[in-house]
Formats: structure tokens, sequence, C-alpha cells
């Protein structure tokens, strides 16, 4: 069995954004849509104060809601681990973006690009009609997954079947890998470190794991 | 210089839900009170105008929920693909419900035979249970899935269903049964109880202090407006008060306005998102993690710390 | 994802080079011809600090190759009226009318002559942020080489928007025009307002993410939680410009509170002048026959010359010393008889004596007690007698150092900052160790990619300095430059960077007002060249510099879009940009910021795309401008001196010099450099081609660690820091002092003041207060201070027009507005969102009121520079900036000629809130 993770290194990050950019051209999203995202979290008050950055994107639940909601299947659970959206299905109800307690899913109804309505030669290349008015979100960069099957190369090691936020993550902060494989850089990272998965009480088991202290 | 620009949104509290607008909760509101009406149709025992006003009202109103839902999703020419999940998607069941409901719901309107119009209350409650387990299943929005927002949704529901027969009766042929109108005090009475229930668990078990204050403030109004008058107004038509089916009408007509009103602010204006939660804030080299987070929340709940 | 199978895909590697803190390796993935995405470059994994990425700001180079608001053609004002209000008229013409214009107006400034009858170049040119423009202009600096004098004083922000004093300072003791810690071994950082998580690029942000693993400490002391105080252990919320009491304060512990013997006394005994003894008139005392300064034999007990064989000085300690002399400034050589010599170390610790840690907290609003700790954490930490071995030698390890950041490093006060910090490295012996304070690079000395080998023997045991002179014969009284750096500020020398690190907000000032009427008349530039830079938005008083722009009589914009600087352009000349056009740069060794690696080598900017609309390769514009003047020899001679950067075309084993008589094309220019640069790095032992470095993006050669430190050259050579007591800085500010009375010239006196031997505090804060009075307005109206701070996604981007930019800065704090603290903005009736007036003595600037904790009460922040008026897309962003409100003001300008990016502030809620916010 495989299941593909993410390791998320809070102590690490610096709330750059480059993952934020590194995703928007990698999956070619419109202006304002960002499957992920670096949050500027302040804590305490003055003089007693913490700034905490938090990359949030989805987190390829292993329970995932907005699967079970999907009412065309148009959301599915692979046997990798990763949620994938079929495009040509999807009838963009958005009862996955609801059913998504990590904010992780947008629909967009119309195209719009970033200077106005006509799209630059980069945005008019990758332009998808079949992502108007559907559900969107984060991959973990499905097409490189499915490369690596093909190519036999690994996923977190090999960068050109590695997700692109992991891959342009300048603080390192981002580790991606087989969580099944007990030799993994994620499974031997986790072994190292207290780590935490967001609302895990809802019983979504997400697989993104933020670690914040050594063991 | 006044040049107003768009600033991005609050992106770290729990905030409004943005994709399901007017057309979503009409579906809820119009199609919940049609599903509670005809199974009170079916238990109502009318007579045969009154049977078919109600059911055809009860038809309607489902169906033009539906049509705003249909106006509202992004891919409407594929909108049969919402009957592929039927193993875990409570909207898969609703439109297959929906499909069940207009059969036996039209036949029923045709034929008035009392099995088909027991069958379309019976139906027509399981839609309404349907529509209760969409919002429930929704665990982006802590308000919806909170256990109890499903009696919640289903006791409107059912109100706004009865309110709808007292004046569908009081248009019939005969007097509005008083075991009818007795039987509206009831259900509001269920209806307030269970609304207590719901927002008293939902402050305790915790929501976004957002959508909490926005119930809050509704409550009062709901429970007065929704439940007290109409149920005076009931009394007084028991009472023998002059213009007993004005005073009825009138009494039905808030109930569901009251269900309505509710519906409309749990599907749109408390519908916070769950926000983020960090168990803990990382060691930054040195010194200790820093304590749980939930910005949003006045509880932790889910965390290690409260 | 791609929507149709394309034909070819591609990735084209490269570098990007848009702030100091690269160049950084990144692909450019080019799918059926078009530019789609940045990726990191992993073949540069194993060489790159930052394993071969970049960062944010790379991403948005896609979105600058096709921005529609990109100028595609040369473009000439129609316009003759220039102004903010005055529409410009541009419209496009030819290159060949573009290039003959300016070939014409420079021959006719050429026969006038270069110089003007001021004295000064008839040609100015202004380049952006610290030198990277050059890394995009591909061969025009070898056009300006041919050219001749050039004035490059028309600064865009140099010297208040950069750590100024710390380049003069940095450079003067320590070889450092920038200063960093050895993160990869730091243990303890004390940050004083650095914020290298947003403006030290990914080589720093990798190295300190690596040391947080490692459990190093940094406390970040700055008014407002940065971003780089959010990545540290700790935040302390200092009072604006009160550093050096702060820095006081932690010497004073160390000196006054710990025994002797827990400094490094090996280090300051033997690499520094703390032995060296000053006699009473504060001067050192030296041998009357050589004229060496003195250091106290305790074995002999006598006073002899401090490079004599086999003593071991006296630290400290106050001795009898007879028939010594003192050097004053002019040469004034005094006999001082029988007097008491004390150690310079000894005068520094009687001097710290007074600034403890309980004198600071009231200045800086830090608690004593905090102040205490983190002076003994550092003791501690730096492990004094520890060792390290590299490469076989053995160096102290002393993980420890102090970092200051732009408005501690700058204007009043820097130079206390920058001596203090300099010292806490010194008293530990982490000056230029492994682990400690180090400098990276050089840019007032040569050569630039070594900075040991600028090392060379000067007097009195020190390192030999450039400093301007200030004798009597050969001190520069008229001025060569239009913001005199060679007549007021000696430590600024006189090479290629001296100019624009000189005081440039003078040049703009004394546009406007002539502070001596015997100086020589202000005169405009004949022709003023303009390239990434925004100097309108970017300095300061940007509405007065608007003004002062629209007279120059000709300006050529290299320009990408339209801004408000250009709009005042006679020309606008569109080059092919980051991703269109070839140039090579060097990588590695050691660089700016945390740039110092375990390789050295040069990479290739090479174009992925096709060069958009009718814009031209940069070094054909340089070599056709050079063509039509007649300079076309010059250029090229320019060009086989390595004018182009990174390599002559001739070397000791190697030629490849261009015939001078002829135009090459950029890819034979840059074919020339490729093959120059490899056999000279490889000593002879590999050539590469252009169209290898096509293929293959780099190439570097292993390069020691022991290259960062500088201590085991300074031993190797016998010489010591200049540190603790400025005896030459003291003599040259009143030689300097005793050249301008001599002219009558007194305006300049105030900056005299900072030539002290042992920096002392004064008020600095208060010259703000000070500064208001004399402008006639009350202080009290004007009770916050306002702040600027950097933005990754922004910093040096020159990317405010990029939308994705725009869009990932919105998720953090501070991009859309002013940021308030949340109980004064409560004082103020602001709520989140509200629309806000900050309005200093001479304007105000607009924004939305962001509430934080992590802010003094007293102080507001403004990130990045904007306040757009012309630009596109960011004229439409309607943010504040500090850069409207800031007065350049003689009086808040330094002995450096910088100042400090920081202004006092009043703040009131407008009506109205900023459309799509939430309370």
């Amino acid at each position: 069995m495989t299941r593909y993770v993410t390791t998320i290194d809070l102590r690490r990050c610096v709330g750059c954004q480059t993952c934020t950019a590194a995703c928007k051209g990698a999956n070619a999203t419109p202006p304002g849509i960002q499957w992920r995202r670096v949050l500027d979290i302040e804590t305490g008050e003055f003089p007693d104060v913490r700034r905490t950055f938090l990359p949030m994107a989805c987190m390829h639940c292993a329970n995932p809601p907005c699967e079970e909601v999907c009412p065309t299947k148009a959301t599915t659970k692979r046997a990798d681990g990763l949620v994938a959206i079929d495009y040509d299905l999807c009838i963009g109800c958005a009862n996955c973006v609801m059913a998504c307690p990590y904010d992780a899913r947008s629909i967009v109804h119309a195209a719009h690009f970033s200077y106005g309505d006509k799209p630059l030669p980069s945005e008019a290349m990758r332009f998808d009609p079949a992502r108007v008015a559907v559900s969107m979100k984060c991959t973990f960069c499905v097409d490189r997954i499915d490369e690596a099957a093909v190519t036999g190369r690994i996923p977190g090691v090999h960068p050109e079947v590695t997700p692109a936020c992991v891959n342009s993550c300048i603080s390192g902060a981002m580790e991606f890998g087989d969580i099944e494989d007990p030799e993994s850089n994620v499974s031997r990272l986790l072994a190292g470190t207290q780590h935490f998965r967001m609302h895990e009480e809802l019983g979504t088991e997400p697989g993104v794991y933020y670690l914040w202290d050594q063991s | 210089m006044n040049k107003p620009i768009k600033k991005m949104p609050d992106l770290v509290s729990p905030r409004q839900q943005r994709n399901w607008d007017w057309r979503a909760a009409a579906n809820f509101i119009a199609g919940g009170a049609g599903g509670g009406l005809l199974l009170f149709t079916a238990l109502a025992g009318l007579d045969a105008f009154a049977t078919r006003a109600a059911i055809l009202l009860g038809l309607v109103l489902i169906a033009s929920g539906l049509t705003c839902v249909w106006f509202e999703i992004g891919r409407p020419w594929r909108a049969l693909n919402v009957y592929k999940h039927f193993a875990t998607s409570w909207m898969t069941r609703e439109a297959v419900v929906a499909v069940g409901v207009f059969g036996a719901g039209g036949l029923a309107f045709l034929t008035l035979a009392p099995s088909l119009v027991f069958l379309s209350g019976v139906l027509g409650l399981t839609f309404l249970y349907s529509q209760a387990r969409i919002l429930a299943a929704n665990k982006g929005i802590p308000s919806w899935r909170h256990p109890a927002s499903v009696p919640l949704m289903v006791a409107t529901g059912l109100a706004e269903g009865a309110g709808f027969l007292v004046v569908v009766a009081a248009f019939g042929t005969s007097a509005t049964s008083p075991w009818i109108l007795a039987g509206l005090i009831v259900i509001v009475s269920v209806r307030a109880w269970i609304w207590k229930t719901y927002l008293a668990g939902l402050t305790v078990g915790g929501a976004p202090e957002g959508a909490l204050r926005i119930l809050n403030a509704t409550g009062p109004r709901f429970v007065l407006v929704g439940h007290v008058l109409p149920a005076l107004l009931v009394v007084a038509a028991l009472a023998g008060m002059p213009a007993r089916a004005a005073l009825s009408v009138a009494a039905g007509l808030l109930v569901v306005a009251g269900g309505w009103v509710l519906k409309f602010i749990l599907v749109r204006r408390a519908a916070f998102t769950q926000g983020l939660a960090l168990r803990h804030l990382p060691v930054r080299g040195q010194g200790p993690a820093g304590p749980a987070t939930k910005p949003g929340w006045k509880t932790i709940a889910g965390t290690n710390r409260v | 994802m791609q929507t149709a199978e394309p034909k070819s895909v591609k990735r084209i590697p490269t570098y990007c080079y848009n702030c100091v803190s690269g160049p950084d390796f990144m692909t450019v993935k080019v799918v059926d011809g078009v530019a789609t995405e940045i990726e990191p470059n992993f073949a540069a994994e194993n060489v790159h600090p930052a394993k071969g990425k970049v960062c944010v700001k790379a991403y948005g180079l896609v979105q600058k190759t096709y921005n529609p608001n990109r100028i595609l053609a040369p473009m000439k004002r129609t316009n003759p009226k220039k102004g903010r209000d005055e529409d410009p008229g541009f419209v496009p013409i030819s290159w060949d009318e573009a290039l003959d214009t300016i070939a014409e107006r420079l021959k006719a400034t050429r026969a006038r002559g270069v110089i003007d009858e001021s004295g000064v170049p008839r040609l100015a040119a202004s380049f952006g942020h610290g030198g990277t423009p050059a890394m995009y202009m591909g061969t025009f600096p070898a056009f300006l080489a041919a050219w001749g004098p050039i004035d490059f004083s028309f600064g865009s922000g140099q010297g208040v928007k950069c750590v100024h004093s710390e380049h003069l300072y940095g450079e003067f003791w320590h070889r450092a025009f920038t200063v960093a810690g050895d993160t990869t071994s730091s243990q303890y950082v004390i940050s004083l307002g650095a914020n290298v998580e947003s403006s030290g690029g990914p080589c720093a942000v990798t190295r300190h993410a690596d040391a947080r693993i490692r459990g190093y400490k940094r406390v970040q002391v700055e008014p407002h939680l940065s971003v780089t105080g959010a990545c540290s252990a700790e935040w302390v919320p200092i009072r604006p410009k009160t550093d050096p009491a702060f820095m006081f304060a932690l010497l004073h512990v160390m000196l006054i509170e710990h025994n002797q013997d827990e400094l490094d006394v090996p280090f300051l005994r033997d690499r520094t002048s703390s032995p060296y003894l000053v006699g009473p008139d504060g001067l050192y005392l030296r041998d009357a026959a050589t004229r060496k300064p003195l250091i106290w034999d305790p074995a002999r007990n006598i006073a002899v010359a401090f490079d004599t064989a086999g003593v071991v000085p006296a630290l400290a300690g106050c001795f009898p010393v007879s028939g010594a002399i003192s050097v004053n400034a002019d040469d004034a050589v005094r006999d001082m008889g029988n007097v008491e010599g004390v150690t310079a170390f000894s005068k520094l610790v009687e001097h710290i004596g007074k600034y403890s840690p309980e004198w600071a907290a009231g200045i800086c609003d830090v608690p004593a007690a905090t102040i205490r700790r983190i002076a003994n954490e550092y003791l501690e930490a730096a492990s004094v007698g520890a060792t390290t071995v590299i490469d076989g030698v053995t160096l102290p390890l002393r993980p420890v150092a102090v970092i200051l950041g732009k408005s501690v490093n700058n204007g009043w006060g820097a130079y206390e900052c920058c001596w203090a910090r300099t010292m806490l490295a010194v008293l530990v012996g982490a000056l230029e160790n492994p682990g400690g304070t180090i400098g990276t690079t050089v840019r007032l000395n040569r050569p630039h990619d070594n900075r040991h080998k600028s090392v060379l023997a000067g007097e009195d045991g020190f390192m030999a300095q450039k400093f301007n002179p200030t004798d009597k014969a050969n001190w520069v009284a008229r001025p060569t430059g239009r913001n005199m750096h060679r007549t007021l500020v000696p430590i600024v020398g006189n090479t290629a960077w001296s100019q624009a690190l000189g005081p440039t907000q003078l040049a703009w000032m004394f546009q406007r007002e002539q502070p001596s009427p015997d100086m020589p008349k202000p005169t405009l530039p004949d022709v003023w060249f303009i390239y990434r830079t925004n100097p309108a938005i970017s300095f300061w008083d940007t509405p007065t510099l608007v003004k002062t722009i629209a007279t120059f009589p000709f300006t050529v914009a290299f320009a990408y879009t339209l801004d408000e600087t250009n709009y005042m352009a006679d020309l606008l000349l569109p080059e092919a940009t980051d991703l269109e056009s070839v140039q090579m740069i060097r990588v590695g060794g050691t660089k700016f910021m945390e740039q110092f690696w375990d390789h050295k080598g040069v990479a290739l900017r090479q174009p992925a795309v096709a060069a958009q609309g009718d814009t031209r390769d940069f070094s054909w514009v340089s070599t056709q401008l050079a063509s039509r003047m007649g300079l076309l020899t010059e250029y090229n001679d320019a060009i086989n001196r390595g004018a182009a950067g990174v390599s002559p075309l001739k070397g000791a084993n190697y030629d490849f010099s261009l015939d001078p008589t002829k135009e090459h094309s950029p890819e034979t220019i840059w074919d020339a450099v490729c093959r120059a640069s490899t056999t000279s790095l490889s000593e002879g032992r590999e050539t590469h081609d252009l169209e290898w470095f096509k293929e293959h993006g780099f190439y570097t050669v292993p390069m020691s660690r022991l290259e960062w430190y500088l201590s085991p050259t300074m031993e190797k050579m016998g010489l010591r820091y200049e540190l603790p007591y400025q005896e030459r800085l003291l003599r040259v500010g009143r030689e300097l002092g005793n050249r301008l009375h001599e002219h009558k010239m007194s305006w300049w006196d105030e900056q005299l003041s900072e030539y002290a031997a042992l920096p002392e505090w004064h008020d600095v804060p208060g010259r703000w207060d000070a500064a208001l009075v004399n402008a006639g307005a009350k202080v009290e109206d004007f009770p916050l201070w306002l702040l600027a701070s950097k933005s990754m996604q922004y910093h040096a981007g020159g990317n405010v027009g990029i939308e994705l930019m725009r869009e990932v800065s919105q998720n953090i704090r501070g991009h859309s507005g002013v940021i308030i603290n949340a109980s004064t903005a409560a004082r103020y009736g602001i709520a989140e969102g509200d629309r806000v007036e900050v309005r200093s003595h001479i304007g105000a600037t607009y924004g939305a009121a962001v509430l934080a904790q992590g802010v003094r009460p007293d102080t507001l922040v403004i990130l990045g520079q904007f306040d757009h008026w012309a630009q596109p897309f960011a004229k439409d962003l309607d943010m504040p900036s500090l850069n409207t409100i800031a007065p350049m003001s003689l009086e808040l300008t330094d002995a450096t000629g910088s100042g400090s990016d920081v202004v006092k502030v009043q703040l009131r809620k407008m009506e109205g809130r900023m459309e799509g916010v939430q309370a």
C-alpha cells in the first residue's frame, strides 16, 4: 500500500508564499484562486506576541468528507491516498466546498485572467475550460505522481515527480512521500519530530502533518 | 486618492461561506417546507380540495427549491450526474427521493388514492430528512455539522409543513380541525425546544464566534415571532375568538416565516467556515512551543488545550 | 497541467538577480515557445546553498514577460512640458530614430566637454538596487566606461533604504560591505531590525531554517514583529532609534559585569588595537622616531612600538610613558613628555561604564533584566576558547553574531550601532571567525570577488584604507559629483561604487537649495540615463523629487512599463528583459548577504523565449550606442578588459578578445565571456562556450570555506582590526572640519560630531523632534513613529505591476495598508480596514488600517514602497508609502551621508472604509 502525504515543518516556514506562487504557476490557477496558501497568524497580546506561518491546502484526507458528499463521484480517493477530482463529472454543486473543513476547494464560475479579460500568452496556452464552474483544489500535482508510476521515479525524492510547492520551498519546510514506507523521507522525519494534523477530531485523517518540535 | 481597493478577505478566522447563495438556501427553505407539508397532508385527512391543494403546494415548493439549485450549480446541463453516488451522498439521495416525491405526489394529486397520498407523505418526510442530512454532512461548517442540526432542520420543515397545512385547511370547505391547530402548537413547541437544544449544544461544543453571535442575535426574535406569537394566535382561535380562519392563517404563516428566516440565517449568514487550528505553535530555534490557537473560536475543542 | 498535448517542452536554465541576496538558480519551463512556469534548477542542488531554488519574486517573471502594460517599442515624448500633471504624450518610434536621437545628443554633450562648468559630469546615470541592474544591462557598463566620467549621485534610495553605515564602517573595519552571521554554525544571534527572512534571499532563509532546527537562538530586537521576528525565539520591541543604547548596555554587561578572562583575550590583544596606549590628548602615544603606536610590555615594564617582536602586551592598564609623541589632524605632532598611557581597552571599559542596562532600559523601553540576560546568553554561547577545524586548519569557533537592519544601520545612531555590533564580536573573538560575525563582500575596495585580496598592510598595524583625502593639499574642495561624496565623506572613498554610496539625497537636495553660496552652482546633467530604478517612488519626499526630475533636460529611460520617473523621460527604450536576453554573472564565492558558498563560478542568463514586441537585448542597444557615438573601439576595449562583468577576455593563459573595431552581436560577446570565464575559473583546464552554457546554465569550481573568514588572513599578514579605538576617524574628522571651515562651510558641523574615538550615546530619537521644531512644527502634533519594512514579495523586485505578487502578498500581514497597534487604533477610533491618513510635517499618505498586536503602540509600519500614480496596475493599489512623507533633511543626515528610514507622524481616521473589508 502507498499513501502519499506532505509534512510541513512550522519551525522552518517563513510565510514567503513561494509555494503559493509556484503552485499558481504549476497549476495555472486563475487570479484569486490559490490551491495552497500560507496564512499569517498572530496570537497573544503586545508585547507577548507570536506570528506563525501556516501553509494550508487540500489535506488529501484518508476519510475525505468532500468525497463522501460528492453526488457525482467526481471526487474520488485514490489507492495512493490522493483525493482527485474528475472535472468532467463535477456539476459544480459546491457540496464538497462546504464539506471540506480546510477551506481547500473553490469554484470559479467564469474565466478571468491576471490583467483583465484577455489572457496572457502563458494563460491562453493553459486555459482549461473544463475547470470553469467546477470544484478545484490542490491535486498534489497528480500529473507528476502519475508520471512516477510510469518512470519509476520516487515522489518526494525526484523533483520531476514531486509537487511544485514542495520543490519550490526555500526554507525546506516541506517534504512529500509515502507514509506507508518506513524508509521514506516523510516517515523518517515524522519519527524524529512532534507533529499534529489539523482538525483530526473531525475524523478526516488528513494527509498533511505539521511538525512543531523535535521528539 | 480616494479610489477604493479590494482587500483580500480575512483568511485566518472562520468566515461566512460564499458558495451557497440564496438559491441554495431557497432549496432548503422551500423544499423542507414542501416535504413537511406532504407529510402532514397525508396525516391530516383533509377534504379532497384541500388535500389536492396541499399536495400541489408541497410539490411546487419542492420543485421551486430544486429549480433554484439548478440555477446555482456550475454545470446545470450535467445535473443528472447527481445520481451517481447513492452510497454516501445525501445530495444523491435527496435527488432520488425527489423523483419518488414527484411520482407519488403527482399520482396522489390526480387520484387522491390514500395509499399514494400516504406514500407521498412518507417520501416528503424522507426528502426533508435528506436535506437535513445534506447540511449536517458538511464538516466544513461547524453550525451545520452539529448533530442537533438534523432534528432542527426536520423540526422546522415539519413546523412549516404544519403551518402551510393550517393555511390550506383554512381555505378548505370544512373548518380547520382543532386537532390540527393543537398539533401546530405542539410542533412549534417541539421546534422551539430543539432550537434551544441546538443553540446550547453549539455553544458548549464550540462554533465560530461569528456564527454564535448571529444565531444568538436571531434566537429571541425567532422564538417570539415563529413560536410564541403563532401559539397565542392559535390559542385565541381555539378559544373562540372571532375570525378564527384568519387567526389560523396568520399563525400558520408566522410559523412558516419563522422557519424560513431561520433557514436563511442558518444556510447563509451563520454558516461560518471551520477556520484553522494549531495544536501547538512551533518552536522557533529555542524556547517553548506556543499554546494552541483556534482563531475565531472561544473554545479550542479538538486540540489538546482549552 | 496542460490542456493540449504540447509539441515542445523545454526547461531553460537561468538565474534571478532581482535583489542583492541572489543570484539564485532557476529554470524556465517553455511550452511551444511560451514561458509558462518558473521552477528551481535542481542541477544546482549541490553547489547552491539554497539548493537551486529561487524566492517568490522570480515566480512573477512569467507575468513580467507577458505583462500587457509593457512598453514594447521605443517611445518619444511629444509634450515638451514635464510634470506629474503633464501627459508625456509618448509615441512609438523606430530604434534607429531613438538611437540616433541619443547619439546626436551625446555627441553634442561630448563636444561641450564631459565635465560641465561646475566641474561635474554632464552625463548622469542612475541604477536601482545594489548593483543588480548591472546584471540585466548586458554590456552597457562597457559603454559607460567608454564614455568617461559619469555622475552616479542621483540616488534612488541609496543611503536611506540600505544598510548604509554598515557598508562604510563594515568595509573599513573588516572588509565587510555587508555583514552576516555565519549562520551555518551560529548558536546565538542578536538581530536588530535585520529582516533576513524577508530580504536575505533563499540562501539566508534556508540557512536560518536549518539553524532553527539545529536549535540556535535568535533574538529579534525591533519595534514591530517582522517576518524575521516571527521566526525568532524572542522578540524585544525596542523603542525606535534607541538601538545604540541597547547595544552599549550589552557591551557594559560583558565588560563591567564579567571578568576580563571570560572574553577572548588573545584575540583582543593580538588582532585588535586594544593594547595601544592612548595619551591624555585622546590620541595614540607613538614612538617619536617611527611614529608607530606604543604598547606596554609588562615583561620589561616599558612602552614599545606595537610591532616589536616577542612582546605580549598588556591589554588593560595605565602606564607611565615618556618621550612619546602624538599625531593629530593635519599631521600636528606633539611631544608628550611624561604622561600616563592608558590602553585602548581600558579606555573602552571606562567609556562603557556609564551605559548600564538600567540606564538603557529607560531609553530603549526594554527591561534591564532582559538586556542583561541577552548579554549573558550571548557571552555564554560565544564559547570563548572553542575551536573547529576547517580544511585542516584549526580556527576559533565563536557561534554568535549580531546583525543589523536598515534604519538601525543608517542615519544618526548608525555609527554607534555599527561600532557596538563589531565590538560585540570583537570582545569574544567572533569577528571574522567561524560561527561569528563575518563580512561577505567588498565594494569600496577591490577586487570585488575576493575580499582577502583587498587586505593590504597599512599604517599603524592596520589594513590600508582608501579614504578620500582630508589633508590640505589633496582635499577635493570642488565637488566632482553632485552629491560631494569626495568632499564630505572621507570613508566612502572614490572607487566605482563610492559615488552611489555618498550622500545620494544631497544630489537631489542641492538642486533645490544650495547650502553654501561659495560652492559651485548646482547643475543638471545634460543627459540622464535611468534603468531599473524609480526614484520618484523609492526615495524620500517624492512629491518634491518628481518636480526636480521634471526639470532634467534630457532623460533616457530604459523602460519596462511607464512609471513615475520615466513619466518625465524624453525617450523610453524597451529592453528585452529577464527571460529574453543574454548575460553572464558570477555566482558563489562570497557575495552580498548570506551568499557565501562552498563553490564559485558563473551562470548564464539566456533568452528562454523570444523578446516581446520590438524590445532589444541591452547589449545590442549598448553596441549600437557606442557605434553611433563613434566610441566602438573604446567600448570593445572596455569589454575586453572585463567591463561587462565576470571576466576579462584576455588572461595569463587565454585570449578571447574581441576585434575592437567591429560591432559584435550579444551572442558573440557573451560567447567570449563564457570561454574566458571558464578558462579562468578552471585555471586553463576547461573552456566552455555559449552553447554549452545554454544547455548547462552554470559552471562552478569548489572553494574552501576558509575564504569566508578574514581573521586567518589578518593573522597571516600580522594585521590588527582597527577596534575598539577610532583614532583614525577622530583625526580624519578633525581634518575634514578644518578643511570645511577654511572654506567657510559650517553646515556640515553637526555631522562632524560623529567622528569620535569611542562613540557616545546622544539623544538619537530626539533629533527627529528637533527637526520638527526647526521646521516650525510642534513635536506633540506628531507623536508616532512611522517605519518602513521590507517584504520578500516586493523587495527590490521592481514588480509592483505584477499581478501575481499583489495576489500572493495579500496573504501576509501589512500588504494592504498601515500596520497599527490595536490599542493605539482603538484610541484613535480606528477599526480594521478603516481608511487612515498618516501625516508628517511635509505631507500625508493614505491607506487601510491593519490592526496588530505585534507592533509597538507608538509605532506605525508600512511595508514596501508604493503610492504609485503612473505605473499601470500599481497605481490602482491605493497603498500608502513612507517615502511620500519622509523629508530629505540635512539635519537628519549623518556623517556618512545616510538617513534613517523613519518619520514622526500623526494618525487620523478618514471617512469611509476600504471596499471589501470585513470588520
